[in-house]
């Protein structure tokens, strides 16, 4: 190989990559600000769909369960609080659960989302079933605890996936709502606004 | 002469989908075809997401193939491959973003595919525009083909529905969704296609006689 050749080559690789990337720049800077809306509105009806008789979800503050970064919120109706959304995480068996809790002003469970999971296909991933997400509607703190019989006192796991089911309901939901206790009820006498962290 | 062209076509599709069949006949891309075939829908919405960056990436390569220096040519697909998957993941993410929840993970999957890599470096390099694309078309449906079955049967037996419906209500294999299920499918499914290949590989070869 002569020393020509080295040129060529290097400047072979050089030209095609930097158009390669100048095309991957330019998709990048057309389609980011579309997909970060769309992000917003997906989390937007989320919340919406927890809590559908609110007319308005304000951001409280963040806070941080297995060290990663979440919110909670709180859903009102004109000046009436109707409760809160928490999100939180949940150590599953293949990856955290990211779920999203709507509770009562009582701190009893209104209803919950599974957000993002890479639980394993046809057994861990059916938390995101609403036969099992309903078997944690109306569970105050102390009953969040699965049993792996039937029931329906306490939260029934689903055969196969106790850990799955575990992660979401004593690990990811408890914790949410021991966390909205800590801070909201027990914090600021009900004034959810002063709690900007 | 067009009459020629046609013909060469559809051979070249055919090659794709029966003689050269990516899973059953090449055995490339395993990974995928076990890790992703749990259930129909996530094998065949894969396969539509291989299919088309498969079509993409033979062509792009193939208009190149004066361009790229011997010497360089993998770093270069490699470009082509990545870039493609990250366009198609970017405008997906940004125009269909229910499709994309569905589909996002396999796209980002397919940068790491040995079998689109393995068209533009024995194919696409060496061939014209339009016998490029045929083979990326040929090659991703025998992909898309091959996924289908496969987690066709893996979803009947080991959960007892299709594309989430329930068909069969007695229990299930669990086994067919777990991994080691999925070594058996491809394994019986490849032997099945392989035995059906001999069988009429020998008629043929008799009628020639």
């Amino acid at each position: 190989m002569t020393g020509k050749d080295i040129v060529k080559i290097t400047l072979n690789l050089v030209v095609i990559y930097v158009i390669g990337g100048l095309i991957l720049a330019l998709v990048y800077a057309t389609a980011s600000p579309v997909i970060f809306k769309n992000n917003e509105k997906a989390k937007q009806e989320a919340l919406k769909q927890l809590m559908p008789d609110a007319d308005a979800i304000n951001k409280v503050g963040d806070w941080a369960p297995h060290e990663k970064h979440a919110e909670y919120f709180v859903a009102k109706k004109g000046d009436e609080t109707l409760g809160y959304v928490v999100q939180s995480f949940g150590k599953g068996y293949s990856s955290y659960i990211d779920t999203l809790i709507a509770v009562d002003k009582d701190y009893t469970v209104r209803k919950i989302n599974i957000l993002h999971h890479a639980e394993t296909p046809g057994l861990g991933d059916e938390i995101e079933l609403d036969y099992f997400k309903d078997r944690l509607k109306g569970k105050d703190i102390d009953h969040l605890k699965v049993m792996k019989t039937e029931t329906t006192e306490y939260v029934e796991a689903i055969s196969g996936a106790t850990i799955s089911s575990r992660a979401v309901t004593e690990d990811a939901v408890k914790n949410g709502v021991n966390f909205l206790i800590k801070t909201v009820k027990e914090g600021g006498s009900g004034n959810v606004s002063e709690h900007h962290n | 002469m067009s009459q020629s062209t046609t013909i060469n076509i559809k051979d070249q599709i055919l090659n794709g989908i029966v003689k050269e069949n990516t899973i059953f006949k090449l055995a490339l891309s395993l990974c995928p075809s076990i890790a992703v075939t749990n259930n129909l829908k996530n094998g065949v919405l894969m396969g539509i997401a291989v299919l088309f960056v498969q079509v993409m990436v033979n062509i792009t390569i193939s208009l190149l193939r004066n361009v790229i220096q011997p010497k360089v040519r993998l770093p270069i697909f490699m470009l082509v491959i990545s870039g493609w998957v990250t366009v198609t993941d970017m405008t997906m993410a940004a125009t269909v973003p229910d499709v994309y929840k569905q589909m996002g993970l396999y796209i980002q999957l397919i940068v790491a595919f040995a079998s689109i890599l393995a068209r533009a470096e024995m194919f696409a390099s060496k061939n014209k525009f339009i016998p490029s694309m045929a083979d990326g078309i040929g090659m991703g449906i025998g992909f898309l083909f091959a996924l289908t079955v496969i987690s066709f049967f893996r979803e009947l037996l080991g959960k007892g529905s299709l594309w989430g419906m329930p068909i069969v209500h007695t229990k299930p294999v669990l086994m067919f969704i777990l991994p080691a299920g999925g070594f058996f499918a491809v394994g019986i499914l490849m032997a099945f296609f392989n035995w059906i290949d001999a069988r009429y590989m020998k008629k043929s070869s008799h009628a020639a006689h």
